[in-house]
């Protein structure tokens, strides 16, 4: 009899702690993906839909700012076709945009007007800093110029050269996509949705 | 017109106001003072064997390297097409409140470089119709072509010595 | 002042206050032009530029001759050659030096290459702004044509650096030369095919025809120049009035126009591409042989070949490469015609190898209060065209 009523106290302790651990467990889920509508289950696979939907079309604003802008051009004409992997419409507005190519060097006066057209984006959007004087400053180390765009807004992928060429240029789209393709589903995509 | 034509035309012409007059490396160059520069500036406009009716640019140069008075210029490049010369004003403005009086009533084309001048050298261009800053933004300080303003303010942030590198990686900003 | 009474104020007033730029499709860089609008109808113009003011004549006071020639590149970047050809000429009028026949060729050829490519761009980009999209696919084909010829001659697209003090970096090979004679023969065509799609279309005629009217002596006034001016009415070239670098040895002709407006110097510039054609295939007729670039090795490195015999050679090359070539106390100024209009360097030096002063005439700068005025009174429909048609370029506007 003691045996028996020993075993199912047991037996009811340890349901009792799993359903505890089920509780606490359910709410750390809750808690990580507040805001979120996902099922647990299918996370992984729809956030990985939803990389492949973002990263095949991908709209640039334009933001050509000097020499850079010419070759964004030369990019976005038939001999580069960027339309062929997603930049389809380069749009004028960036509340229809996702994607900003600061092409050219940013000039302090610029820099209030740069953060405003990224506010204006809606999320998620990303960054590709285009040349050497978005990157970094390029040859201009003075007093007007801000030496990288990443002081201003955050940059996803630097495309170096003075000016890159248009295959470079497609080449960091190429990688922004793999970026997006290796981050869709996990965390750091969900911080990009608002 | 020759250079040396143009030269003599406009001393004979203008006597004093023209404080030098020569030929350098074959272009016209007259030296004039700042409160005779409109006489000149519209003797060389509107005289029929001159007829400089373009102007090409308005520069500023500070001297100040150069340790002489006076410190500052401004020089005016001027054309005529009637005629194919050219003449160079070069008038001299001195470090406390460099003045020099606007063309802009004689050739409209002075207005952005007269507003160059004061943005970024400091000239006070008098009778200018709208000297405000035109490249450097409103509410900057300094005039960042003359000698004294610095070119920047920051490092260049690399270096080839491994250990000052890694004191510029410490103190790089966080870009997110 | 409180938002509300702001607004009463703007409601008394009675024109509305329309911004455009510094981020927008229509102007040709980061360019802002404030307009007060009375209905569809443009009553002032007011410019605001600086927004890609990169100090290049200050960061130039402390950079070698050689040094500021790429420098000079980013300046006007549609047309580089044309920014270096300038400095190049300026300084060796300061020098004193004499460059030889050979160089000055190539230098024609690569400036009047740079003048197709600029050209080229301005009408993919003013047709674009107009509505007409074909022809900006079309004329980034030939474009890709002319950047891959630079990309031969000197290994980078766009920023070719190629003119240097006393001639150019490297020789011209016989494969590079007769890449360009098939090029120039194949152009022709194609500027046929742009003017087929534009020159006689009522749609082009309508929105450019009597728009943007600049008289001839407003022209001189506003210290308009290059195609805007002659479209004007005023016959001034400086490549045949003032002849450099060898311009007096070809044919070519000058377009002048009646009206002054978007239309004639739309007409303008197409005309200067064929006549370009037409110097670039009289330079590579005329050819001459010889040394390509001056032969005092106080200007201009020695010959690679030379620096293993000669003491003196690797002496010239040392000093050249490490501190520069050192020009004479001086100032001067030489214009030249570049795509835009004139486009010169006023250097002055101190005889060290550093220059002292170097300032940018820009004709995109000069031209744009004489651009805001042709904007009073015209629709604003008609602002983007005007735009276009004095075909700024902000690299050398805010320098």
């Amino acid at each position: 009899m003691g045996l028996i009523d020993q075993a199912v106290d047991a037996f009811e302790t340890e349901i009792n702690n799993i359903r505890l651990n089920v509780k606490d467990a359910v709410e750390a889920l809750d808690h990580e993906y507040s805001g979120a509508v996902y099922d647990s289950i299918l996370t992984t696979k729809l956030g990985k839909v939803v990389g492949w939907a973002q990263k095949n079309a991908l709209w640039p604003a334009t933001f050509g700012l000097a020499c850079c802008a010419i070759e964004m051009m030369a990019m976005a004409n038939s001999r580069w076709d960027a339309a062929r992997f997603g930049a389809e419409v380069f749009r004028a507005s960036p509340r229809q945009a996702d994607l900003m190519i600061v092409s050219g060097r940013v000039s302090q006066k610029m820099a209030p007007v740069l953060k405003t057209i990224y506010d204006q984006m809606p999320e998620p959007k990303w960054v590709i800093s285009m040349g050497a004087c978005a990157s970094c400053g390029g040859i201009f180390n003075n007093y007007s110029i801000v030496q990288g765009v990443d002081r201003v807004v955050p940059v996803d992928v630097y495309v170096p050269g003075c000016p890159p060429g248009p295959e470079a240029l497609l080449y960091g789209i190429i990688k922004l996509q793999e970026k997006i393709m290796m981050e869709a589903g996990t965390d750091s995509a969900k911080k990009r949705v608002a | 017109m020759t250079a040396e034509e143009v030269v003599e035309t406009v001393k004979s012409a203008l006597g004093e106001a023209v404080q030098k007059g020569e030929v350098n490396l074959g272009d016209a160059v007259i030296f004039v003072a700042p409160d005779s520069l409109h006489k000149v500036a519209q003797y060389i406009k509107e005289d029929a064997g001159l007829k400089m009716e373009y102007l090409s640019d308005i520069r500023g140069v500070d001297y100040l390297d150069q340790d002489r008075e006076p410190r500052f210029e401004a020089v005016y490049e001027l054309h005529s097409f009637e005629h194919n010369h050219s003449i160079r004003i070069r008038v001299g403005l001195e470090q406390e409140n460099p003045t020099v009086p606007t063309v802009t009533d004689l050739w409209n084309g002075a207005l952005f470089p007269e507003r160059e001048l004061f943005d970024m050298l400091g000239f006070n261009v008098t009778g200018h119709p709208n000297l405000k800053r035109l490249i450097m933004p409103e509410e900057w300080e300094g005039h960042p072509l003359r000698k004294d303003y610095p070119l920047t303010t920051e490092d260049v942030a690399f270096s080839h010595n491994r250990d000052y590198k890694s004191e510029l990686v410490k103190s790089k900003p966080p870009t997110r | 002042m409180s938002v509300t009474e702001q607004g009463l104020l703007e409601r008394e007033k009675d024109t509305m206050t329309l911004n455009m730029g510094p981020s927008h499709p229509s102007t040709h860089g980061v360019f802002q032009v404030v307009l007060e609008m009375d209905g569809e109808i443009v009553r002032s113009a007011e410019p605001h530029i600086g927004y890609l003011h990169t100090g290049i004549e200050k960061t130039s006071e402390n950079k070698r001759y050689v040094h500021v020639i790429p420098m000079t590149d980013r300046l006007d970047y549609l047309s580089p050659p044309q920014n270096n050809l300038a400095f190049c000429l300026t300084t060796e009028k300061l020098l004193q030096c004499q460059v030889p026949p050979r160089a000055q060729y190539l230098r024609v050829i690569m400036c009047e290459l740079g003048r197709l490519g600029s050209h080229l761009v301005w009408l993919a980009t003013h047709a674009l702004d107009i509505g007409a999209m074909t022809v900006f696919l079309y004329c980034w084909r030939e474009r890709e044509m002319i950047l891959d010829l630079n990309e031969e001659i000197s290994g980078v697209r766009m920023m070719t650096s190629y003119i240097r003090i006393g001639g150019v970096m490297k020789d011209a090979t016989p494969g590079w030369l007769a890449k360009v004679r098939k090029f120039i023969d194949y152009l022709p065509e194609k500027i046929d095919e742009y003017e087929r799609l534009l020159t006689r279309n009522p749609i082009w005629l309508d929105r450019t025809e009597g728009v943007g009217v600049m008289t001839k002596e407003e022209a001189i006034n506003w210290s308009l120049s290059g195609p805007a001016l002659r479209a004007s009415g005023v016959d001034f070239d400086f490549r045949k009035k003032r002849p450099y670098s060898g311009y007096e040895n070809f044919e070519f002709d000058v377009p002048v126009g009646k009206n002054g407006d978007v239309y004639d110097r739309y007409l303008m510039r197409v005309e200067e591409m064929r006549q370009s054609r037409r110097i670039i295939a009289q330079a590579l007729n005329s050819l001459p042989d010889g040394p390509y670039k001056v032969e005092d090795n106080k200007i201009s490195l020695p010959e690679r070949s030379t620096l293993h015999t000669s003491m003196e050679a690797l002496i010239h090359h040392f000093k050249l490469v490490s501190e520069g070539v050192s020009v004479p106390k001086g100032e001067t100024y030489v214009p030249t015609e570049g795509p835009r209009g004139e486009v010169g360097f006023y250097i002055v030096s101190d005889g060290s190898n550093v220059p002292y002063r170097v300032k940018l005439r820009a004709p995109s700068f000069m031209a744009i209060p004489g651009m805001c005025k042709m904007m009073d009174g015209s629709f604003i429909a008609d602002v983007v065209a005007v735009i276009g048609s004095i075909d700024i370029v902000m690299g050398e506007v805010d320098r």
